[in-house]
């Protein structure tokens, strides 16, 4: 072991002492916080400071409604009525984005009209929707009834109808959680890809240069193989460490210092409320919420989710990586190893694909088996753990990791039988004659 | 031939590839503190027993003892090895290099380094520690080679080719250091084509031929064994007088005449013919002053051997 450590740590200082190596080790994440950013960003479009004119020539909102509490939202009065024109061409309301027209017929028909300049989104059109909705409803119950407002909206609970589908009674299924789910199992798969082909290059290119002739004479080819794993696994592994400790860094500095907004919504909507249910507490939570942030900040159990991810990084990369160290042996030349590696590429594009199933179809059969099959495991398994397993169901987890850290020792046996063989043929083309020669040899 | 003292005994190995039979029931010994000669045509075997004693591969019968003791994985940090292919990690410098094979050997940093900057020095290449392979000559990288193979101060070293690819200067010098190795104790295995070193270093040849073993013997002994059919004869005569009493025992195949009235004949024998029998045949007819039975170099006894063997076969 100690001579496979030794070549470990010679395959993980020629790694990260590379410059390409130490480029993407802070590029990489860079570019993942800024796509972040500018997903954040692009699900809260609209979302900017807003100066909002209310005509109202019935003093029917004045006093009841104000800018404090309304985050990016600034109300203006005006106690007249308003023409559309004067409100888009007068000088002194070129600083309103729009024009909330209140007249005095609002308590019987309802009926407001709001004229923007730029579109807003959805989110900022809610917000204004319920805030008037909200302020009129107050004027409404002391004008027609003997209720206080909390009883009338006590009284007034909106139906809480909840659609949930026939093979998810529970309610267990989130898109969305599927997707962060399918975002880690494509960090698997992106770094088993680069590392496998890592280990391919690696061992072609060391048994083309014939340096192996002289490792093998020192060390057994099966401490040569699992020290070259081990050592690329390392790089692989401390490139994930400090990607994970950039972006978490960065998301950081995001919760704190740039999206600030989106994280003080609960006590934002106890001062906008200041009474109310739950039910309208939430609704008005989840329509204001940006959906990213809440996602990476609350729904997803980090604390399980990220052990689980490591465990199955790890495992998925000595799987994967045997059947490249495999090739890499047991081929003639490099360019056949990377023509071999199409098939293994093939199945980490199909374990993709299946990943993507799942999210779409979580309790489908397909993804049941997928789970368990260790080609396939890997990212189905981080689509499972991030959409949440239904209670009872928590040992499909263990025994997904068992199946797969089976499958990783036997490849590994595998793969050492047939390096064995393989490292020290040259020039010759691989037929399954010859894998099986080596596979039985002793 | 038997060694109380062998340093590698290798009893009844045989190894085939497939339908290939590249080795067939070898048995030899590798004698302790001696350079042994691997000798053979290409394909006779020799890089497939280099790699069994090295436990790069397995043999299918047979088993190997070293110093005794069944061969195991811990004697491998007790050996060097010099193979035929040279291969070298191109981005690592000199010093990482022999760093790096000097701890997969066994031997702590400390050590290494001593180890290290001892043989960069011997060989007049300290400047060197510091540059990365891939900057190096090819001789150069060869003599990182060498010394990659020697530097962990082994008991027993396996040198295959150790002279290709050196200008005749630094094959020089690789001989006198395989030399100063031999009289440090240090047991050597040469495989080589290069006949004339085998003759001037081994004291043993091991010679090998299609998987078969044709000789494991010292190389007086083999000189012995394989005698020459040429004579060399210098007399003082006439060439008619010596030429008629050869009769039909021998033929003449080359003379010349070395000072006035002094000849040198070289003479091949024709069926069995001893040195007596050719003083006998030329006494009296001519003056002699020198008769010798020519010894056989490395080479020819090598050409006699395979190519006896190969037309046999």
């Amino acid at each position: 072991m100690k001579q496979s450590w030794i070549i470990a740590m010679r395959e993980f200082k020629e790694r990260v002492l590379n410059r390409s190596f130490i480029f993407m080790l802070f590029l990489g994440p860079l570019m993942v916080l800024t796509l972040a950013y500018f997903l954040v960003k692009a699900n809260d479009q609209g979302k900017k400071e807003l100066n909002v004119l209310i005509a109202d020539p019935g003093n029917i909102m004045e006093g009841v409604i104000s800018s404090k509490n309304n985050g990016n939202i600034h109300y203006y009065f005006v106690d007249s009525y308003l023409e559309i024109d004067e409100f888009k061409l007068g000088k002194d309301y070129q600083r309103f984005d729009a024009l909330l027209e209140v007249n005095e017929k609002v308590l019987n028909n309802k009926k407001v009209f709001v004229f923007y300049r730029d579109f807003l989104s959805s989110d900022t059109k809610n917000s204004i929707k319920f805030t008037t909705e909200r302020r009129i409803e107050e004027v409404l119950v002391n004008e027609f009834t003997n209720l206080t407002v909390p009883k009338f909206r006590e009284i007034k609970q909106p139906l809480n109808m909840d659609f949930r589908n026939i093979n998810d009674p529970m309610g267990i299924e989130s898109k969305t959680e599927g997707w962060a789910g399918l975002f880690f199992g494509g960090i698997i798969f992106l770094f088993i890809i680069t590392f496998g082909m890592s280990i391919l290059r690696g061992v072609s290119r060391e048994k083309s240069n014939r340096i192996v002739e002289v490792l093998v004479s020192i060390v057994k080819p099966r401490q040569l193989m699992i020290g070259k794993m081990l050592g690329i696994g390392l790089s692989a592994l401390f490139q994930l460490f400090v990607w994970f400790g950039i972006i978490g860094a960065g998301l950081w500095v995001f919760q704190n210092y740039i999206f600030t907004e989106f994280f003080v919504s609960d006590a934002y909507i106890n001062m906008q409320l200041n009474e109310g249910t739950n039910i309208l507490n939430n609704q008005f939570g989840a329509m204001h919420q940006n959906e990213m942030i809440e996602l990476i900040y609350e729904r997803l159990n980090l604390a399980i989710i990220l052990p689980v991810f490591l465990v199955v990084f790890i495992l998925a990369y000595f799987f994967y990586g045997a059947f490249f160290s495999l090739i890499a042996s047991a081929s003639g030349s490099e360019s056949d190893g990377q023509q071999f590696s199409i098939p293994i590429i093939a199945l980490l594009l199909f374990s993709l694909y299946a990943g993507y199933f799942t999210v779409l179809y979580p309790q489908s059969d397909f993804s049941s088996v997928c789970q368990f099959v260790p080609f396939t495991s890997p990212v189905v398994l981080m689509v499972k753990i991030c959409q949440g397993y239904p209670p009872g169901s928590g040992y499909l987890l263990i025994v997904s990791l068992v199946t797969l850290m089976i499958s990783t020792v036997f490849m590994l046996y595998v793969a050492g039988r047939i390096f064995r063989g393989g490292i020290l043929e040259f020039g010759h083309s691989l037929s399954l004659r010859k894998l099986m020669t080596w596979l039985k040899s002793d | 031939m038997y060694y109380y003292d062998a340093m590698i005994e290798i009893c009844d190995i045989s190894k085939s590839y497939q339908r290939h039979l590249a080795l067939n029931n070898i048995s030899a010994q590798i004698p302790s503190g001696e350079i042994t000669g691997l000798l053979g045509p290409n394909g006779a075997g020799k890089t497939t027993l280099i790699r069994i004693i090295n436990q790069m591969i397995a043999p299918n019968a047979g088993h190997l003892r070293y110093k005794g003791e069944l061969l195991n994985q811990t004697h491998l940090k007790q050996m060097g090895y010099l193979p035929e292919e040279r291969g070298l990690y191109k981005s690592m410098t000199v010093g990482n290099q022999l760093l790096f094979l000097c701890r997969l050997r066994g031997m702590s940093n400390g050590d290494a380094f001593k180890q290290i900057d001892y043989w960069l020095n011997k060989f007049e290449v300290y400047n060197w520690k510091h540059q990365k392979i891939e900057s190096l000559s090819k001789g150069m990288a060869q003599k990182v080679q060498f010394i990659a193979a020697i530097v962990h101060d082994p008991e027993f070293i396996i040198m295959d080719e150790p002279l290709s690819g050196f200008d005749p200067i630094n094959v020089d010098l690789i001989m006198t250091e395989l030399k100063e190795l031999k009289s440090n104790g240090k047991t050597i295995l040469l495989s080589t084509h290069n006949m004339q070193s085998v003759q001037d270093t081994c004291s043993h040849i091991l010679l090998l031929n299609k998987g078969e073993k044709l000789a494991d013997s010292s190389f007086s002994e083999l000189q012995k064994k394989y005698q020459s059919k040429k004579f060399i004869v210098r007399y003082r005569g006439t060439k008619i007088a010596f030429a008629n009493a050869l009769w039909t025992d021998f033929e003449l195949m080359n003379q010349e005449e070395i000072e006035e009235g002094l000849f040198e004949a070289i003479l091949i024998q024709r069926g069995e013919r001893s040195v007596d029998d050719l003083i006998g045949n030329i006494k009296g007819h001519v003056s002699i002053e020198f008769v010798s039975r020519k010894r056989l170099n490395m080479q020819e006894i090598f050409l006699d051997l395979v190519n006896n063997e190969n037309s046999e076969a």
